[in-house]
């Protein structure tokens, strides 16, 4: 894949890069005056009739491609853009080998600018949270688990006339499903936002087997991801650990940003529950949503939080009676998200290589609550190497 | 008594070992210093970009391949460190690589695929949790095919496959029996000529990466957050 050069028909408009992308090279394109993002895999690679290797060699690689097309146009199948509420996922349009590679395509969304999610109004947190959560619904009300969510793999939209940002799901690539999860060795996911039984499950703890790991692996992304939208940081833990997964797995309570309502605080805590089956279901994770003061930030005197953390753990959600209280808080006191490090050097941003828009937010709950930070969500910048 | 799934078993743990596959012949001589300092910086930089996304690698080991051509003088044709460990041992890596010196090569093709081949039979972690083998080439130049008659030069590493077909079984592809690299950690990143061996390469073997210099213009558009990239965000 060059710049210029027509793949299936899409002239491609930019150089290719890897930014934002650990297993592929991805490009804008163009085909009868639309505008696409397209996506090269680097694995499998289709042995041509005159490639070497044994025969043996190509039956073996060729085995190889059938199987992960069947995987792709399985989820294809599953996810069409015609779905209802299929808008609120960006869903790939095409799939097909050239030459050796196998390419995805998908239209290509332009994002809004949103320096800090969590400035937004609550109302506008919510609407912004509400539909992140509705696109997470739309798999797994198919029994489908996104696999890798992040915020990387969140573009965020505000069309022009409309009031609000909304979020749609990118990069169903490495979704699988539910309890029936690629092996150990092949599984992708994030490294921080991974849950506690996919990290054990990488680790190769032959106690967390393949059917443990289900949809509630994305709600505990999915609520590391909510504190980050309304607070600007993620969840605070011990330094001994190097994500929240790992605290929690050595069952450290993660420290909640003290400002969130208690409803908020006990969905959170439940949503990051160390055991799967503790996590609540997506509906009710939108079910919460519905009231937009539960994303308020609470200004609290500090000698009230830790009583109020205590307070909400014996209140859980009224509504909400499907997942159980998530127990007494540890509050951070200090109000304010503690860096883990600095780093040493700042890095340019990088767009995310499944749409080709920036990453809508750092990994690091450091850079989460740098004031300072430039925008996490902007238009993409798919033409910055011309 | 807590149950075995009860458990913490520590941090998840990543390894991350790369080889630099160097072209040091007189061509490269304008780049070879980009090169060079960049591969220096190479490690703080790396940390940087995995502290901002609120990640780290729990060992870095870097090993470095400066190449010439078998064809044009053996004797210096291959120059190599074992794995060096960063930041502990990154006197050995600025020593090492200061003393390579753009020189000689004759005329294109050069020994690209032999350096390749010695990087692919490395001796890459196996422990840890999760790992990334990531070999780097830079290079300005077309490569010899594996087998010719450089071959039989008695410095001429024994370890290396006779055929670009047996060289491409090392590297493996997904349930490949023969591969030496670990399917779901190796990387191959091409700073390379739109030319032979590396198109061929770019097209038939996964996991590759191939940015295109042109040849003899040296590597002018090398750029180490392609690499970066291609490590910090797999895990």
């Amino acid at each position: 894949m060059k710049h210029n050069e027509v793949v299936n028909g899409y002239r491609i408009v930019n150089s290719p890069t890897n930014a934002g992308g650990g297993k592929c090279m991805w490009a804008f394109a163009e085909k009868s005056g639309k505008p696409y993002f397209i996506k090269q895999f680097l694995s499998p690679k289709r042995p041509k009739p005159d490639a070497g290797g044994s025969e043996r060699s190509k039956q073996v690689r060729l085995e190889a491609c059938r199987e992960f097309e069947q995987r792709h146009r399985g989820i294809m199948k599953l996810l069409k853009p015609d779905m209802p509420g299929g808008g609120h996922l960006v869903l790939a349009t095409d799939f097909f080998a050239h030459g050796s590679t196998y390419y995805k395509v998908t239209a290509r969304i332009d994002t809004s600018t949103l320096e800090k999610p969590q400035l937004l109004e609550s109302r506008q947190k919510c609407i912004l949270l509400k539909t992140l959560a509705v696109s997470l619904q739309l798999l797994h009300e198919i029994d489908v688990v996104h696999g890798d969510l992040k915020p990387a793999n969140v573009l965020v939209q505000k069309r022009t006339g409309n009031a609000f940002h909304i979020a749609k799901l990118i990069d169903f690539d490495d979704s699988y499903l539910t309890g029936k999860p690629p092996d150990r060795e092949e599984i992708a996911g994030d490294s921080l936002y991974g849950a506690p039984e996919w990290r054990r499950y990488v680790q190769d703890d032959g106690s967390v087997k393949a059917e443990q790991l289900t949809t509630a692996v994305d709600i505990f992304a999915l609520g590391l991801m909510t504190h980050y939208y309304l607070t600007g940081a993620l969840p605070q833990h011990s330094e001994r650990f190097d994500s929240p997964a790992d605290a929690v797995s050595a069952k450290e309570k993660l420290e909640l940003d003290p400002r969130l309502t208690d409803r908020m605080r006990n969905l959170v805590l439940a949503m990051t529950s160390r055991a799967p089956a503790s996590r609540p279901r997506i509906a009710t994770v939108i079910s919460t949503l519905k009231d937009s003061k539960v994303c308020d930030l609470v200004q609290r005197p500090p000698a009230t939080s830790a009583a109020s953390a205590t307070e909400a753990s014996s209140n859980p959600l009224k509504e909400d009676r499907d997942f159980p209280s998530p127990g007494r808080l540890r509050t951070n006191i200090k109000g304010t998200p503690r860096p883990r490090r600095e780093p040493s050097s700042p890095r340019p941003e990088t767009p995310s290589a499944a749409t080709g828009a920036e990453p809508t937010a750092p990994g690091g709950s450091s850079k989460a609550s740098d004031a300072s930070r430039k925008s996490r969500v902007r238009i993409n910048l798919g033409d910055r190497r011309k | 008594m807590s149950s075995a799934a009860d458990q913490y078993r520590g941090n998840l743990q990543y390894a991350v070992d790369i080889v630099l596959c160097i072209d040091a012949t007189g061509s490269m001589k304008p780049v070879l210093g980009s090169v060079k300092s960049s591969a220096m910086t190479f490690q703080p930089r790396l940390e940087a970009v995995m502290q901002e996304k609120g990640k780290s690698i729990s060992q870095l080991r870097i090993k470095t391949i400066a190449f010439r051509d078998f064809g044009h003088q053996e004797d210096d044709a291959i120059e190599s460190t074992d794995f060096l460990r960063l930041p502990e041992q990154t006197e050995t890596f600025r020593t090492f690589l200061h003393g390579i010196d753009a020189t000689g090569g004759g005329d294109v093709p050069e020994s690209g695929l032999e350096a390749l081949s010695l990087a692919v039979s490395s001796p890459w972690e196996k422990g840890l949790d999760r790992r990334r083998h990531v070999i780097v080439m830079f290079t300005d130049a077309p490569a010899h095919p594996l087998g010719g008659p450089h071959s039989s030069l008695q410095s001429y590493p024994a370890s290396i496959p006779p055929s670009s077909d047996d060289l491409l079984e090392q590297w493996g592809y997904p349930r490949s029996q023969e591969a030496l690299m670990e399917q779901s950690a190796k990387r191959l990143v091409l700073f390379a000529p739109d030319q032979e061996p590396w198109t061929g390469i770019q097209e038939d073997w996964d996991m590759v990466l191939h940015f295109p210099s042109k040849a003899g213009d040296g590597l002018q558009e090398f750029e180490m957050d392609q690499i970066i990239d291609t490590i910090a965000n797999s895990l």
